[in-house]
């Protein structure tokens, strides 16, 4: 291995980044502002303003510092926290509670998320009906805009809307980011094809039954969002297996791992995001001539997409998220984002500057509504 | 019905996995091209139905027996259904699990004719913590209809994995296949163990 190779620096200097953040500033500007700034209620211009400034520094910092996920983390986690207060909040104030009632479900009140799609597929093909009590069109988290929204960023970004787009992964992301040191260390590699039986298993479940199935079952982000109301052995049940499952796998084995380990062992959708990364433009790339196999990047992958053996070969598998924290552990920057069909160890910056372009903007204008409203609630309790 | 579907469809592949590479030499050897296959197939296919025909009937009649006081109907499937549950699950993410099929007991039959027909037989009695399941599943059915559903349910999850035997060397990934398949049996293996609980948690608040 040739050790006098020079490492392709990502950092820019203060005039430059700026000059890159400029196209973020305006679109993110027109899309929080609406092109209209309104300080008419303070609370919610001063919301405005800091997520606003905050979506653009983060920005900054990237170009400026060089790394990507400990800014992308930032906002992916406080992204997680202010949608689930958000939807709690909405919650609360629609129903008065955090569980919802038959009555809901029969009058399709339940607000949507991506979870549910890997559900839909099947019996929407063969029933054509969709098999989730929500609204279709309007209202608060509807179906249309949701699968629009998860379509065309899985199609741009492949499994990268597990760390770019997805409102729960900050979660475990957050949580796996608490120690500094892992507890557990050694988890068998079988583990992360979990999320393909699960997905597997509750396919076939839901077009059997034509109900979400994981959304009433197994979900762990229910701990987080809203619930059935416990009137029974069956909705008891359900509460116990999702608050173990929030509190073991987005939780404590996170913390003990390091690891993203609902995303890694459950999550039904990362399956299939995993599988667009196929399809997708961007990818993580290996310089097999500037990589020096000190295998930092298979021990902080918070996904278990790398492995020595995918190292040795110069590939990254079809489990990446893209979230950047391998890029940033490698000191000879050898691992680098890239564009299918130019060769890994070329055009490294350019390559760079196009992915957080498209996935930052994505999550900085999918996130910024949740947000805004956060700290709006948060200023008016403060002030 | 839908649980022994899935039950079926998921332990059929870990069962292929153990045993696919054992009965494929022998349902396939000798034959004379795709009829002669698809012949064996359906014998070996109409083997296994008959047989969870039968499994289905006896299992109705002695749940029927055993299980007439509602208390016991709810406590001790449920008691079962954990059991053969966490043995399902062992049996899925056991390090030590050793890939020994039963239908290797084929080795000592000369006649060819009655190789799938012999391999049905070994295959759906090769007790498994699947098929205790499915049989305590059968146990508790209100109705011998019910019962023989839910085998039905079960032998056409299992057998799907069978049908694409003839193409077995072409389909590439077969370790990924088979690993999906292992996590898939110990995730119906927790889906009886909730359902056992929630039976034996359902009896005793309902007395």
């Amino acid at each position: 291995m040739d050790n006098s190779l020079k490492t392709v620096a990502l950092r820019k200097s203060f005039g430059k980044s700026l000059l890159y953040t400029l196209p973020m500033f305006l679109i993110t500007f027109m899309f929080i502002t609406g092109g209209k700034p309104n300080f008419s209620d303070p609370a919610s211009g001063l919301a405005m303003l800091t997520v606003f400034l905050l979506v653009n520094v983060l920005y900054f910092s990237m170009h400026f510092t060089g790394k990507t996920d400990k800014y992308r983390a930032i906002l992916f986690i406080i992204f997680a926290m202010s949608l689930s207060y958000t939807l709690i909040h909405n919650m609360l104030q629609v129903r008065q509670s955090m569980s919802f009632s038959q009555a809901d479900i029969l009058e399709c009140k339940i607000p949507f998320c991506h979870l549910v799609i890997p559900m839909m597929i099947l019996p929407a093909a063969f029933t054509k009906s969709i098999i989730f009590p929500g609204s279709i069109i309007g209202g608060f988290a509807n179906i249309s805009s949701m699968v629009v929204l998860w379509v065309i960023a899985t199609i741009v970004l492949g499994r990268g809307f597990c760390s770019w787009g997805c409102f729960y992964g900050g979660w475990d992301d957050g949580f796996s980011r608490l120690r500094k040191r892992r507890v557990i260390k050694n988890i068998s590699e079988l583990w992360k094809w979990m999320p393909f039986a699960v997905l597997i298993m509750v396919m076939l479940s839901a077009a059997l039954t034509l109900m979400p199935t994981y959304c009433s079952w197994i979900c762990p982000f229910k701990a987080v969002t809203e619930f059935e109301k416990v009137t029974s052995v069956e909705s008891a049940t359900k509460a116990g297996i999702f608050l173990s499952l929030f509190g073991g796998l987005v939780i404590a084995l996170p913390v003990m791992t390091k690891k993203r380990t609902q995303c890694s062992f459950l999550c039904p959708l990362g399956a299939i995001n995993s599988l667009s990364n196929k399809i997708t433009p961007f990818t993580v790339k290996i310089d097999k001539n500037s990589c020096n196999e000190c295998f930092k990047c298979v021990e902080v992958c918070p996904l278990f997409a790398i492995t020595r053996e995918d190292v040795k070969k110069g590939n990254v598998s079809l489990f990446c998220s893209k979230c950047g924290k391998c890029v940033d552990a490698c000191s000879r920057k050898a691992i680098h984002y890239g564009i299918k069909g130019i060769p890994a160890g070329t055009m490294k910056n350019f390559s760079r500057n196009l992915f957080l372009f498209v996935s930052f903007l994505f999550m900085a204008i999918f996130s910024s509504g949740s947000i805004i409203s956060t700290f709006q609630g948060l200023f008016k309790l403060i002030f | 019905m839908t649980e022994s579907l899935i039950l079926g469809l998921s332990s059929g592949s870990a069962c292929l996995a153990t045993c696919g590479m054992v009965m494929f030499p022998y349902l396939m050897a000798g034959s004379a091209g795709v009829k002669k296959i698809a012949v064996d197939l359906t014998l070996f296919l109409l083997t296994r139905f008959i047989v969870y025909f039968i499994l289905a009937t006896l299992a109705w009649y002695f749940g029927r027996t055993i299980f007439s006081n509602p208390f016991i109907r709810n406590i001790v499937p449920g008691i079962l259904y954990i059991v053969f549950a966490v043995l399902l699950v062992w049996y899925s993410i056991s390090k030590s699990r050793k890939p020994d099929c039963p239908a290797k007991i084929v080795k000592t039959v000369n006649n060819r004719r009655l190789i799938p027909i012999l391999l049905g037989l070994v295959n759906s009695l090769g007790f498994c913590p699947a098929l205790f399941i499915i049989l305590t599943q059968g146990a508790t059915q209100r109705t011998l209809f019910q019962s023989y559903l839910a085998f039905l349910a079960f032998f056409i999850g299992s057998s799907l994995w069978f049908l694409p035997l003839p193409l077995a060397g072409k389909i590439q990934k077969k370790e990924v296949l088979k690993n999906i398949g292992i996590l898939a049996t110990g995730l119906a293996g927790i889906i009886f163990m909730i359902k056992g609980l929630t039976n034996i948690i359902g009896g005793i608040i309902n007395g």
